[in-house]
């Protein structure tokens, strides 16, 4: 039996994806080209399969690219997309070692020399990555060496190298182009004006010189890449969210104690997402029972918070009207996605002393409406900027990503009837005369309105309030675009209150 | 019932930019269409769409009132109407003033610019929605009181009833009458739905967000009477011809004065012009002047007397004085350029006895238009003299003519597509569609091919939307050298405004404008040929002492003609392009008279028209020259039967189809804008008819008609022409005789003309002239020459071809090293204080190889430099040199082209040329020596690509290898199957059959292959023209 490797030796694998940008697009991606702006201009980042068979490659415009390829499509490229992808992939890696990194925009780590045994050596673990990988569409370029840097260059160097001694780290190194360091292309740039092109070259430098026209920070990296310095690395744990438990020793149905468990649940909650500086906007309580199905109790709120003051008066209101089957045996409290949590966060580190605010601001009183009467119940009236009568006013989800904030004027001394009909109703006429339980009198009018041409639901017509033989305010209309010709006919679109 | 009248006082044109949605030509046409009695056309601030409207109402007979909407800041808006010339002028220079105090493109009105008042100037208040009236109204009630009208603009709003009772109690109150008006934003109520697009345009939204910034109806046209009598109470309408009635101005009444500094006192303009005249023809003729001459100078005086036109020839003779005075060189050109009056006082250097076809014809006594004169400055030094002018005239009486950008097929779709809330992305596809736009409409199967459906009803609006758009003014531009220069001050003519370069003004009157209104301009441009030129002189000069001028460069050398015949043009003027070098063995000019041929024959009109291969077949005698008429051939028979030049298009139109002199000058306007306006049908008709009524037959006159269209905007004056041909000569005989001298100052002139410094060099060795490197010992920041081994020039690359150096940079390297030179890298930083930036840019452009050795050394040796004063500077440092290669010859080729575009070392194509073989391709010279039809294989760098509009879907591509340039013909299929090679490579090899005619060698492509991952790092860029 060989001597184990010393037991702070590690083992780094190194998962480089070449192709991220156009993977993270998902799958289909053959006819499709990432594109980037680069200084105010799009240019081609990367093709699928068929578009670079079609002739289409990086760095051209969208339009050359289309020109060669018509059918192509065209995605901008996203950079939170591409990081989402990445720490999808961190997790799914974390099943071949507890230690993963995420070690730039398309470069993981895994710290394997733990693994080697549980996974039956180097080769089959490299073979189970390589094939995960695939079959989840990824192209990867696999590399092992003893340093996190030395791994990552030859990964991008497309070497399928497989380094375990420190000692032959240097060789391997030697013949890598300097491209494949993430170095800036200045750099590059300056040292291949130098003739030099390859690592090899480059640590054949004298490291003072180097030292002074590249940085002490290049050289540093270049004694941890041959392991001459340590490398730590910090690793990557997927996002948490909170739940906890309270299990109780007896059945409870006192609600006040409920309550009491309640808010001690909210203030573990609140620690959890402090530590983390986020906050979330929705939270869910579920009851459990010894024999009835368990009931849960959904609390949202229009902005993300944390306060456990906060969400328990939001779980008092509701709480009050929640019926329960039966006694609870314990309580769960999960909480919502969250959120980096801006600005507010003062109030909650001086928690306690901060002054309490006596009023109720607008987004608290829809909680606290929302919480008595339930979510559905409680909308935001818009007033949306459109001539049509019909489009004068629509409801909003309250609770809704804030929409964008529409263009409003408020528009003077516009006579618009309070109740307006869903549907404009067919008057019948006399000589072309409107008649609503007899003939009508106008008072004020044409109002003519011609708009909305831009959607299936332009209009053209006069408005004109008139008077029933009744006394009752009407808003009538008669359309202008007369098809067919003959008399327009007449339209109630409202009755004034 | 008795028939009402009406004016309309207030009407925007779509000369107030994204808001109004008509030409000013349609509400003046709609308007004399309804009856109206007169229409005001009011932009916001502006003057510029009011002669359009003016010639437009000449000729309908409607009664134009000029005036303009002016919002103050305080938020008030009032129509003012110029009552005469005096109110017109206090308009003028109110809108000046409101225009010079803000950026370009806005206005801002104080209080303040009412101090002087307008006097002589009617003006309506457009009360606001609200109604409620405080200080600011009651300041515009005292200001304006007996000449102030409330503009009663009832719109349909619902509230109609409401606004008349409240403005007539206003008007009560404040003892000002009511007028009716309409606020018209446009000629009819469908173009509602364009100006809705416009305003979302202007405000940067989509039109369904665009919520109330949208009119909520379409009222805003012009009504017809019978509307406004339902409107409006019948006195309010009378007050409008009230109004217009007391209105007694029309743009007519302009007259242009001439500067009055021009002439010296005691001297009348005519008396001051003859002597000068006189002066210059005993200097042109120090021998003794021809009776002939005699003769023609008299009848040019006369003539110019007699049209007073005196002070215009003054005016240019004192710019040009002034450009001589500096050295600047100057060329003028243009009808009356090529006079004998204008060779007299140096305008021009054409000989008039070297041209006498074009004397007779510079200026028109029936036409009565203004004389056109443009002269061309070097490029580099035109400031100079648009800064001469400012100074002598001054600004308020010197500027600028605008130029009204207007909406192009792509950018109307840009921007009517954001509109619609498409995105960038959609319409970038449809953009590429747009290449098949004909002015009306676009291809279904266009649409189609880009992935957009035709049926789509937002598709469909955008269409309609577009087709509309097209046309429409957007903002106003400075014309590139119009200027205009009056007597009294210019804002009393036309209003002035900013323009985007800082110092700079413009009126706000186009070119085409100020020629309706008879007004003088004078084209000040720039032309980096002169600079070259120039230049060229003065290399000579300092080199051997030799001297020359335009004018004393050695006339008709037929040892020029012979290096033209060849088509050995490279980098001179005009006849340099590919299509000219192609066309010049075939051609074969001889003489001065067939370059001015040459130079308006290779141009898109008469290429389009098929002018080029008849008169080619009838110059080699292949084909009879035959003419319909003795009037026809008078005026084709320079041309041999066919119409190259402009005029002759003109003339035809004259003599063949009756048109008056007037109308055949609107027909070359129209034909200079058919394309953009559309539209030479009424001229069409007339042409035809009249050919056929006088005994044409309808097929000439169909291709008379076919080659007019086919001109377009292309056609090309002989009057341009010819001053063109001078400098063509003057700059072949340069490269012919002085080679060394003229590349240089190409070079020093940069960027102009087709080629890139590595094909003007490459051209120049192969004329056996020697070219040395950029060396930081010898080489100044200009390119410049030196003396080769037996005495001839060689050519010294400069600083200026070093990419990434400045000339400040470059000029303080050459001045620190006086006369020594510098020692070490070290002794360059202490002298000149260079950063690293700029050593790298040295070191990387081979320069210091004197210091350093190969690039490699300098590099290293650059990047460790520290600047004096540094942190280590005075530290002695010991620094361990490293070993570092040689760099290999293929390195210093990609480092040559990387930072000077060009190489010194063997052509890039020997690195690649081993690899190449398997593919058995030729090298350009061998194809001299090759039979037509043959099957041959070339390969080499691309450095041109062109798709000429005239040849449908052939693409022109140039390849350079080691030996010369080969030229391809791509035609549609080929470039279609291998678009990739043909988009992408740098190195292309092409399977092709030879194709020679008259020595003009083509390579017919069958095949393209791209070779370019062979290049490696080299950085070879095409220049593509379109």
């Amino acid at each position: 039996m060989p001597v184990a490797a010393a037991k702070a030796e590690r083992l780094w694998f190194c998962v480089y994806l070449p192709k991220l940008p156009l993977e993270a697009c998902g799958p289909g991606n053959e006819a499709l080209a990432v594109i980037e702006e680069q200084q105010g201009v799009h240019r081609v980042l990367l093709a699928g399969d068929s578009a670079r068979a079609a002739g289409v490659l990086p760095g051209q415009s969208p339009n050359a690219a289309l020109a060669l390829m018509p059918t192509l499509e065209l995605e901008e490229r996203s950079v939170i997309r591409e990081q989402q992808v990445l720490e999808l992939l961190a997790t799914w890696l974390e099943q071949f070692s507890s230690f993963v990194c995420i070690a730039g925009p398309d470069v993981l780590l895994l710290e394997i020399a733990g693994s080697l045994r549980l996974f039956d050596g180097l080769k089959s673990l490299r073979r189970q990555i390589a094939t995960g990988l695939e079959a989840q569409g990824f192209e990867a370029s696999l590399a092992i060496a003893p340093t996190p840097l030395a791994a990552t260059w030859l990964a991008r160097g497309r070497r399928r190298a497989c380094i375990r001694e420190p000692a032959n780290v240097m060789a391997a190194l030697r013949g890598l182009p300097l491209s494949c360091l993430d170095w800036p292309s200045t750099v590059l740039d300056s040292l291949a004006g130098m003739g030099i092109t390859d690592l090899g070259d480059c640590l054949r430098l004298p490291r003072e010189g180097f030292a002074r026209r590249f940085g002490v920070k290049r050289l540093l990296q270049l004694d941890r890449a041959l392991g001459r310095l340590p490398d730590p690395r910090n690793s990557w744990r997927a996002p948490e969210r909170f739940c906890a438990d309270f299990e109780m020793t007896e059945e409870q149905s006192d609600r006040e104690s409920l309550l009491a468990i309640c808010l001690e649940l909210l203030r573990a909650h609140e620690q959890f997402l402090l530590a983390r500086q986020l906050g979330t906007q929705r939270l869910l309580f579920t009851f459990f029972h010894l024999k009835a199905k368990a009931t849960s109790l959904p609390l949202g709120g229009s902005r993300a918070d944390r306060a456990a003051d906060h969400w328990y008066e939001l779980l008092r209101l509701r709480f009050e009207k929640l019926a329960l089957p039966e006694p609870v045996i314990a309580i769960r409290l999960r909480g919502g996605t969250t959120q980096a949590l801006h600005g507010a966060s003062g109030r909650l580190a001086f928690h306690g002393q901060a002054p309490r605010e006596h009023y109720y601001s607008m987004s608290q009183l829809a909680e606290r409406l929302a919480a008595r009467i339930g979510n559905e119940s409680v909308h935001g009236i818009n007033a949306v900027a459109d001539h049509r009568p019909q489009y004068a006013w629509s409801t909003r989800d309250l609770f809704a990503a804030q929409a964008a904030e529409a263009l409003t004027r408020v528009r003077q001394g516009i006579e618009r009837p309070l109740w307006l009909l869903p549907e404009p109703e067919l008057l019948s006429t006399d000589n072309g005369h409107p008649l609503h339980r007899g003939k009508l009198r106008f008072v004020s009018g044409p109002e003519r309105l011609e708009t909305g041409w831009w959607d299936e639901h332009g209009i053209a017509r006069d408005y004109y309030t008139a008077v029933s033989p009744r006394g009752a305010g009407l808003w009538v209309f008669r359309n202008r675009d007369r098809q067919g010709g003959g008399e327009a006919a007449w339209y109630l679109h409202g009755i004034f209150g | 019932m008795r028939r009402v009248r009406y004016a309309e006082l207030h009407a925007l044109s779509n000369f107030t930019f994204l808001r109004g949605a008509s030409h000013p030509e349609e509400l003046v046409e709609t308007a004399a269409a309804l009856g109206y009695e007169a229409l005001a056309i009011t932009d916001e601030c502006s003057m510029s769409g009011v002669v359009r409207a003016h010639m437009a109402a000449k000729d309908l007979g409607l009664k134009l009132i000029i005036g303009s909407e002016l919002r103050l800041q305080s938020g008030r808006k009032l129509v003012v109407l110029a009552q005469n010339r005096s109110g017109y002028a206090a308009l003028c220079r109110l809108i000046t003033r409101a225009r010079r105090a803000a950026e370009k493109g806005s206005y801002a009105l104080t209080r303040s610019l009412f101090e002087e008042g307008l006097p002589d100037c009617i003006v309506l208040w457009v009360p606001d929605e609200a109604l409620v009236l405080d200080v600011e109204d009651h300041w515009i009630r005292e200001t304006f009181r007996d000449r102030l009208w409330i503009a009663v603009e009832l719109l349909a709003d619902g509230r109609q009833a409401k606004r008349l009772d409240a403005l007539r109690e206003i008007g009560r109150r404040l003892r000002l009458p009511l007028v009716a008006s309409g606020d018209v934003h446009m000629h009819r109520r469908s173009r509602r739905v364009l100006q809705d697009t416009l305003t979302a345009i202007r405000k940067g939204v989509t039109v369904d967000q665009a919520g109330f910034l949208l009119y909520a109806n379409g009222e805003r046209h012009l009504r017809s009477l019978e509307v406004l009598q339902h409107f409006y109470p019948g006195e309010l309408l009378q007050e409008t011809v009230r109004i217009a009635a007391s209105i007694d101005f029309s743009l007519d009444e302009l007259r242009y004065e001439y500067p009055d500094e021009i002439v010296p006192a005691g001297d009348t303009p005519a008396s001051y012009l003859r002597k000068l005249t006189e002066r210059g023809m005993r200097e042109r003729w120090p021998g003794g002047v021809s009776q002939k001459v005699m003769r023609l100078v008299e009848h040019e005086l006369r003539l110019i007397a007699e049209l007073r036109y005196e002070p215009y020839f003054l005016t240019v003779y004192d710019i040009v004085g002034f450009a001589r005075s500096k050295g600047i060189l100057c060329q003028g050109r243009g009808s009356a350029a090529n006079s004998a009056v204008c060779f007299c006082l140096g305008i021009t250097e054409v000989d008039p006895a070297r041209m006498e076809t074009l004397v007779e014809r510079f200026i028109s006594r029936e036409r009565n238009e203004p004389p056109d004169i443009d002269v061309d400055f070097e490029h580099e030094r035109r400031e100079e003299v648009i800064q001469y002018i400012y100074a002598k005239y001054g600004r308020d009486r010197a500027a600028l003519a605008a130029t009204v950008i207007t909406y192009r097929p792509r950018s109307a779709l840009r921007d009517a597509g954001k509109a619609l809330g498409l995105s960038d992305l959609q319409v970038g596809h449809l953009a590429r569609s747009m290449q098949w736009w004909d002015g009306k409409r676009v291809d279904d199967s266009r649409v189609i091919e880009a992935g957009l459906d035709p049926g789509s009803p937002v598709i469909r609006r955008l269409l309609y939307l577009v087709s509309e758009l097209i046309g429409f003014p957007r903002h106003l531009s400075q014309h590139v050298g119009g200027f205009v220069i009056s007597n009294g001050p210019m804002s009393e003519l036309v209003p002035i405004e900013n323009a985007a370069m800082k110092e700079r003004t413009v009126i706000q009157w186009e070119k085409d404008d100020l020629e309706d209104l008879g007004l003088l301009k004078v084209d000040v441009l720039g032309l980096g040929m002169l600079t070259a030129i120039r230049r060229s002189f003065d290399l000579i000069r300092a080199f051997d002492g030799r001297q020359y001028t335009l004018a004393t460069v050695p006339a008709e050398d037929p040892v020029v003609y012979d290096m033209i015949c060849e088509g050995d043009t490279m980098g001179v003027f005009q006849i340099e392009s590919r299509a000219q070098m192609a066309m010049l063995p075939r051609l074969r000019p001889r003489c001065y008279y067939d370059l001015v041929i040459e130079v308006a024959i290779i141009r898109p009109g008469p290429i389009q028209g098929d002018m080029v291969h008849p008169y080619l077949r009838r110059r080699n005698g292949e084909e009879a020259v035959d003419y319909p008429s003795e009037e026809v051939k008078g005026v084709l028979q320079r041309t041999l039967g066919v119409p190259i030049f402009q005029e002759q298009v003109m003339a035809l139109a004259v003599v063949a189809a009756g048109f008056t002199p007037g109308e055949a000058d609107r027909l070359r306007r129209a034909m200079a804008a058919w394309k953009r306006r559309g539209g030479l049908g009424p001229f069409e008709d007339k042409l035809i008819d009249g050919m056929r009524q006088r005994g044409y037959s309808e097929e000439f006159a169909r291709q008379i008609f076919r080659q007019i269209e086919g001109f377009g905007e292309y056609g090309f004056p002989e009057s341009h022409s010819a001053s063109f041909a001078l400098l063509v000569y003057v700059s072949c005989w340069l490269k012919r005789h002085t080679p060394a001298a003229f590349t240089c100052a190409l070079l020093n002139s940069q960027p102009m003309g087709f080629y890139a410094a590595s094909q003007l060099v490459q051209d120049l060795r192969r004329h056996g002239v020697g070219v040395r490197g950029v060396d930081i010992n010898r080489s100044s920041w200009d390119c410049s020459l030196e003396e080769g081994g037996d005495g001839a020039a060689v050519l010294r690359l400069g600083f200026r071809m070093v990419k990434g150096l400045s000339e400040e940079t470059g000029q303080r390297i050459a001045a620190r090293r006086g006369a020594g030179v510098y020692e070490s890298t070290q002794q360059l930083l202490e002298r000149t204080g260079l950063d690293r930036r700029e050593l790298e840019a040295l070191a990387s452009a081979g320069a210091l190889r004197a210091l350093e050795g190969h690039r490699h050394r300098a590099r290293w040796a650059v990047a460790g430099a520290e600047k004096p004063g540094g942190l280590f500077a005075s530290m002695d440092r010991f620094e361990a040199t490293p070993l570092l290669r040689k760099p290999t010859e293929g390195q210093d080729i990609v480092a040559d082209y990387k930072s000077i575009g060009l190489t010194l070392e063997r052509h890039p194509m020997y690195l690649v040329r081993h690899r190449l073989d398997r593919y058995r391709y030729v090298q350009a010279e061998r194809l001299r020596d090759m039979p037509t039809g043959r099957a041959v294989n070339v390969a080499g760098l691309v450095i041109t690509k062109q798709r000429p509009g005239t040849a449908s879907g052939v693409t022109f591509v140039t390849l350079e290898d080691e030996t010369g340039h080969i030229n391809l013909v791509v035609w549609k299929h080929v470039a279609e199957r291998d678009r990739a090679a043909l988009l992408n490579a740098r190195l292309m090899g092409v399977r092709g059959e030879l194709q020679v005619e008259s020595n003009v060698i083509h390579v017919i492509a069958r095949k393209l292959v791209d070779h370019t991952p062979m290049l490696g790092d080299l950085e070879v860029r095409s220049r593509d023209f379109r």
